[in-house]
């Protein structure tokens, strides 16, 4: 089962294209004349230093900023302004630089808050848990449970997610936007503050994402080594304008991306 | 039930076909996929290991081939031993946890030529260390997940395995009756599998039990406690452990209870509530650990509530043990006792999963008397026993109503023991095994010429009620240079009942005066630092906190104080004391797999620490190797400070002599 809508995209196809996209807020110019493109079934990884405008490139995909300049064409369509809600039911999905889950409620809550898009049973019934609701949300929970067997999360199901440490509701964001089936799936530094291990677990589980699901994942990360072994292709950008775009090994070596990194002499 | 023990069939396969006959729609087997427990009656499971079975052999293994098991407690894992032991080969379960070095020796020397493994850490692992293994040809899997991209020419999922298998026999009936006459070929005396020991004592070796005698020592447990077909067992230790072989495997088979696995090894204690078992075996440590869960949730609890646990617990420990062992309590008591069980004891053993708990055991090592006492209090049917591997498993076991938690219990039917002039005990029993695989030397040295089998334990039977006392591994009682007796593990066990300590190790053979390395335990601890302002960073910060040291010394002035009350034992008193920086590890050769100590491997690993807590410094400096769960390596390093005990006067001894 796949998000619906848009032609149907072949593995190695651009699935997404930036093309001279600027943004600005007031005077400061967050992205300026960025173009790239993320192709169907690849890890691509946007890397830069601090403020280099990551951040808002991954928000401008997802359709909660709008650029003043510029075009994104997403499965062939291409728009200029999109809101989150349509981006989400388009199968864009995503995770937060800061855990953003809805802390009271439990791992599965969370996960199965991700399903609510595809629930397609009114209020009424819902409210129930009677008839075509309860049908639906067994499905939903079924799909939800593949999730969390996926993630290995199953010991923690029923703890509410304040409870659990931060590792872990990483983890539990990443199966909430999985619950989605995105077939583009942003994550926006998904190893910051984790330690050693955890961050090879969650690598693991980008890897197996991609490999298992099929999905197409964007991600911000500040880790290097974890970006050159996750990522088929790197876009660098540094102060909102893209200096370098390749393999990991052609972008490590690349003078600009090295400059921007350890700074040059002027 | 003696009938049925003499009824039994010699070989596990045919007992599974028994099962499938006798209790064809009864559950076998349950494990929790997707959060729902799933369910295989007898009949399902004789249906599966013959396609299983037929799969195998059709992948090449033959008669006399062993076959690694690796991974945690799965259905098909189960089933892999089974299913293997119906073509007469022989399963090797391998601890799951166990690193790759670990792996490839076992595999190496049981010459595997298959592999059953869980899931892509297993096939990884085994990848890693192919080169060593040259013998193995093909793994098969159980969880496909990652597995996908892998190169497939040596590499099968199970239920690949399972469906072919099943395509034959349905496509050929000559398959089925060539599978009968397999399984009709195998005999009693065959060896049914090879237990490598977790190696307490240098490398790993590994034991070949018999299929005649595993299912003769399970018959004789299995009427000992009266276990049926209604009974159901929650299979959540190693696989490779002679403990769930023994449990979970082979009474499992003879009584034809059920089995049921657990979703992940994470789940274990919500899965045990759910399912509720009424067979239950836990090494003290997870007694320990439940104990100190349900304490630290009892400090967060109101204060009603608080003040209601803390009397009713009190009740419990007054009258408790001699309600259940049987012995007259006065009326009043067995009042307060029913309310108590209304109020606290009945909801306190369902949260924990033991509200059917019928029969459990722990053993593995001595456990505290206090947690003992405390879940018998309760109305827990918690009795201790003696084994291990070379016995499959038991030796001696407490029956009903019997207990003492200083000794083990008498003899187990049919076993026969006999107690050398040096302490050491040494037994003979239905179930002991033939010889350790490819080391006759190593059989040699601990089987007598008469058949007796040394255990390396040193005990005597207590004279009061003629049941067999452990009190340390033979080797390991020591002596101090003043004459005193230096039984290490009695010192460390002491210590080891506050929640607040994880593990000691106690140092005095040879020396003037014993001293111990302590691990304080971080789920205690941390919850205390909590309640007190302690701040920390990290294990490391916490563990060499000079509060948590003051605290740490109160718990060891105490034992002190009981070590002052009994003779023997006044001199061996504790006088100084460190925590350790670090948690002691399997990974890093500190613990078994079983997670006891090794105390010899620790006294090399920490020498300048030891050094240093005999020659009077009030801290010392260690820098020490660890080994990450990947198997990559690191070094940590730390000052760790020093803490001295003032020796507590034996009370007037004079006065009673």
């Amino acid at each position: 089962m796949r998000a619906t809508g848009g032609p149907e995209i072949a593995v190695g196809d651009v699935l997404l294209s930036v093309e001279a996209v600027s943004l600005s807020f007031g005077g400061v110019k967050a992205v300026s004349d960025v173009s790239f493109d993320i192709r169907k079934g690849e890890i691509r990884a946007i890397i830069g230093p601090n403020g280099a405008g990551k951040t808002s490139m991954l928000n401008i995909i997802n359709g909660f900023y709008h650029p003043q300049h510029g075009r994104i064409t997403f499965k062939g369509a291409t728009r200029s302004r999109m809101r989150p809600h349509e981006a989400a039911r388009g199968g864009i999905a995503r995770t937060f630089q800061n855990v953003a889950l809805f802390k009271g409620m439990t791992a599965l809550d969370n996960i199965m808050a991700g399903r609510t898009l595809k629930m397609h049973a009114n209020l009424f019934w819902q409210m129930l848990r009677v008839g075509p609701a309860l049908k639906e949300e067994i499905e939903h929970r079924h799909r939800v449970e593949e999730i969390i067997d996926f993630l290995k999360i199953q010991d923690i199901r029923r703890v509410p997610v304040a409870r659990l440490p931060y590792g872990l509701q990483k983890r539990v964001e990443l199966g909430r936007a999985l619950a989605m089936e995105p077939e583009l799936l942003l994550l926006d530094e998904p190893m910051a503050g984790m330690n050693l291990e955890e961050k090879e677990d969650m690598s693991r589980f980008v890897l197996d994402v991609n490999d298992h699901f099929g999905t197409t994942v964007a991600l911000i990360e500040h880790d290097m080594g974890v970006v050159m072994d996750l990522s088929d292709r790197v876009v660098v950008l540094d102060h909102g304008i893209k200096i370098a775009d390749g393999t990991p090994d052609e972008v490590k070596n690349n003078q600009a991306v090295i400059d921007a990194y350890l700074g040059v002499a002027h | 039930m003696a009938s049925r023990a003499a009824g039994v069939p010699e070989t596990f396969p045919k007992l599974l076909i028994r099962n499938a006959h006798l209790y064809g729609s009864r559950p076998a087997m349950r494990h929790k996929d997707l959060g729902i427990w799933q369910s295989w009656t007898w009949g399902e499971a004789l249906e599966i290991v013959r396609a299983y079975a037929v799969g195998l052999s059709r992948m090449g293994l033959k008669r006399g081939d062993t076959i690694a098991i690796v991974g945690a407690n799965r259905p098909k894992l189960y089933w892999s031993v089974t299913a293997a032991q119906m073509l007469g080969a022989i399963p090797v379960p391998v601890y799951a946890d166990a690193v790759a070095e670990e792996l490839s020796f076992v595999l190496a020397h049981a010459d595997v030529r298959f592999a059953a493994v869980e899931d892509q850490e297993q096939v990884d692992k085994i990848i890693s260390v192919k080169d060593r293994l040259p013998k193995l040809e093909r793994m098969v899997y159980d969880e496909t997940r990652g597995l996908r991209d892998y190169d497939h020419s040596q590499l099968t999922s199970i239920a690949d395995v399972i469906e072919e298998g099943r395509k034959a026999l349905a496509s050929d009936p000559a398959v089925g009756k060539w599978l009968e006459a397999e399984i009709e070929a195998g005999k009693g005396s065959d060896t049914s599998i090879i237990l490598y020991t977790s190696g307490t004592t240098g490398t790993s070796k590994g034991v070949m039990l018999t299929n005649e005698r595993s299912i003769r020592a399970a018959a004789d447990t299995v009427a000992f406690d009266k276990l049926n077909e209604r009974d159901i067992a929650l299979a959540y230790l190693p696989i490779a452990w002679v403990g769930d072989h023994y449990l979970n495997y082979a009474q499992g088979m003879v009584a034809a209870f059920c089995t049921a696995c657990p979703e992940n090894a994470d789940t274990a204690m919500a899965d045990l509530r759910e399912i509720g078992p009424s067979f239950y075996f836990a090494p003290p440590r997870t007694l320990e650990l439940l104990l100190t869960r349900m304490t630290i949730r009892m400090h967060d609890a109101g204060y009603l509530k608080r003040k209601m646990f803390d009397y009713f617990i009190g009740v419990a420990r007054r009258y408790g043990e001699r309600i259940l062992n049987g012995q007259p309590v006065p009326l009043m008591g067995r009042l307060l006792y029913a309310i108590g069980n209304v109020l606290v004891y009945a909801p306190l053993k369902n949260v924990l999963g033991f509200s059917r708990v019928r029969v459990a055991y722990t053993a593995g090592e001595a456990i505290g008397p206090d947690l003992f006492a405390f879940y018998r209090s309760i109305g827990l049917n918690l009795k201790q026993l003696y084994g291990q591997t070379e016995a499959f498993l038991y030796v001696t076991a407490q029956p009903d109503g019997e207990i003492y938690s200083d000794t083990v219990g008498p003899a187990c039917p049919n076993v026969d023991i006999r107690i050398e002039d040096t302490g050491e005990v040494l037994f003979k029993s239905p179930g002991m095994f033939t010889g350790y695989f490819k080391d006759a030397a190593k059989t040699a040295e601990v089987m007598t010429p008469d058949g007796y089998v040394k255990t390396g334990d040193a005990g005597f039977f207590d004279e009061k009620t003629g049941h067999l006392k452990i009190i340390d591994r033979a080797k390991d009682v020591g002596k101090l240079n003043d004459g005193t007796l230096f039984p290490p593990k009695y010192i460390e066990n002491k210590l080891k009942f506050y929640p607040n300590i994880r593990e000691a190790v106690a140092f005095g053979d040879k020396h003037d005066f014993v001293c111990v390395m302590l691990n304080i335990d971080l789920t205690a601890v941390s919850s205390w630092a909590e309640r007190n302002n302690v701040v920390y960073g990290s294990y490391q910060e916490l563990a060499g906190h000079a509060l948590v040291y003051d605290m740490i010394e109160k718990h060891v002035a105490e034992v002190n104080r009981s070590l002052a009350q009994e003779k023997l034992m006044a001199g061996a008193q504790i006088r100084r004391f460190l925590i350790l920086h670090k948690e002691l590890d399997a990974d890093d050769g500190e613990l078994t797999r079983t997670q006891k100590v090794r105390r010899g491997f620790i006294a090399e690993r920490y020498a300048p620490l030891i050094a240093a807590l005999y020659d009077g410094s009030k801290e010392a400096d260690i820098s020490t190797e660890v080994t990450f769960e990947d198997g990559r390596k690191g070094v940590l390093s730390a000052r760790v400070k020093i803490r001295d005990m003032a020796p507590v006067a034996a009370p007037a001894l004079e006065k009673a002599a």
